[in-house]
């Protein structure tokens, strides 16, 4: 069984955010949750660089290790999906995650934040496929139908990549091996000469 | 001995008889309340766990090579 991943290619991202906007369309994401946002480190600087950042599906979950209500579960694809139905909003899962992927769509403590949201993968929950319930609580399960995130689909760089991880890494390898990385990629001495490395 | 020092314990043997009896209820009651709380925390009564049980339709995989998916890689590789 294949392991769906993300990864991002940050050579090619150029903080387009379209990734940000095809997620929160697609599974009309609520007013103050993004499931994915674009983190630029050394921003306006020569050599910055742009990541998009979303739920990365772990293996060994650090959510799932510390959610009291236990609602979260992976499936046979290590997809990391969690039901709103046992979630009490405690915000365990927000402080254990390393990449800040858990979010509520109110402020407060507790309980009164609501019901965690997170990336699902475009893989709905624990409803039935593809029914209107699902779709109202997780968005849509473009994976059921076939097809990928659309983030990784949308992207105008073909920087984010998804699907099968042994696939996309092998692209990703081949990429590497044709233009370089960092500071040896193709073009970063026309832009930087010398003056920056990576 | 006076009248004093006798009337006293006099006194005290009836006020333990009292409390002993007091006490025995009291005991009776928490033993009573013990042995119902036990029948309560007996597993006949306890109720199944809240936590998420996904049954193997919800952990399924769902991903798929098709067509649209060979698609996406192929055109990644540009």
């Amino acid at each position: 069984m294949a392991r769906v991943k993300f990864l991002c290619d940050a050579d090619r991202c150029i903080e387009c955010n379209a990734c940000v906007t095809a997620c929160k369309n697609e599974n009309e994401v609520p007013w103050g949750i993004n499931r994915r946002r674009v983190v630029t480190i050394n921003d306006g600087k020569p050599g910055e660089r742009s990541v998009s950042m979303a739920c990365m599906h772990c293996t060994d979950a650090p959510c799932a290790a510390v959610c009291p209500v236990d609602c979260f579960y992976t499936t046979a694809d290590a997809v990391v999906l969690h039901s709103k139905d046992l979630c009490i909003g405690c915000g365990y899962c927000f402080y254990a995650c390393p990449f800040g992927a858990p979010q509520y769509p109110k402020v407060g403590n507790f309980g009164s934040r609501g019901k965690m949201d997170k990336c699902t993968y475009c893989a709905g929950g624990p409803e039935a496929d593809l029914s209107p319930a699902e779709f109202q609580k997780y968005g849509s399960n473009r994976l059921a139908e076939g097809k990928l995130p659309l983030c990784a689909e949308m992207c105008s760089t073909k920087s984010l990549l998804a699907g099968d991880g042994e696939i996309i890494a092998q692209i990703y390898k081949e990429r590497v091996v044709k233009r370089g990385y960092g500071s040896g990629a193709w073009g970063w001495q026309t832009a930087y000469k010398e003056t920056i490395a990576i | 001995m006076t009248k004093h020092t006798v009337m006293p314990d006099a006194k005290e043997t009836t006020m333990s008889q009292e409390t002993r009896k007091a006490a025995f209820d009291r005991r009776s009651f928490f033993k009573a309340l013990g042995a119902g709380a036990a029948v309560a925390a007996s597993p006949a009564v306890v109720t199944p766990a809240a936590a998420v049980d996904p049954g193997k339709e919800e952990t399924k995989g769902r991903y798929r090579e098709s067509d649209h998916v060979k698609n996406f890689y192929r055109v990644n590789r540009y």
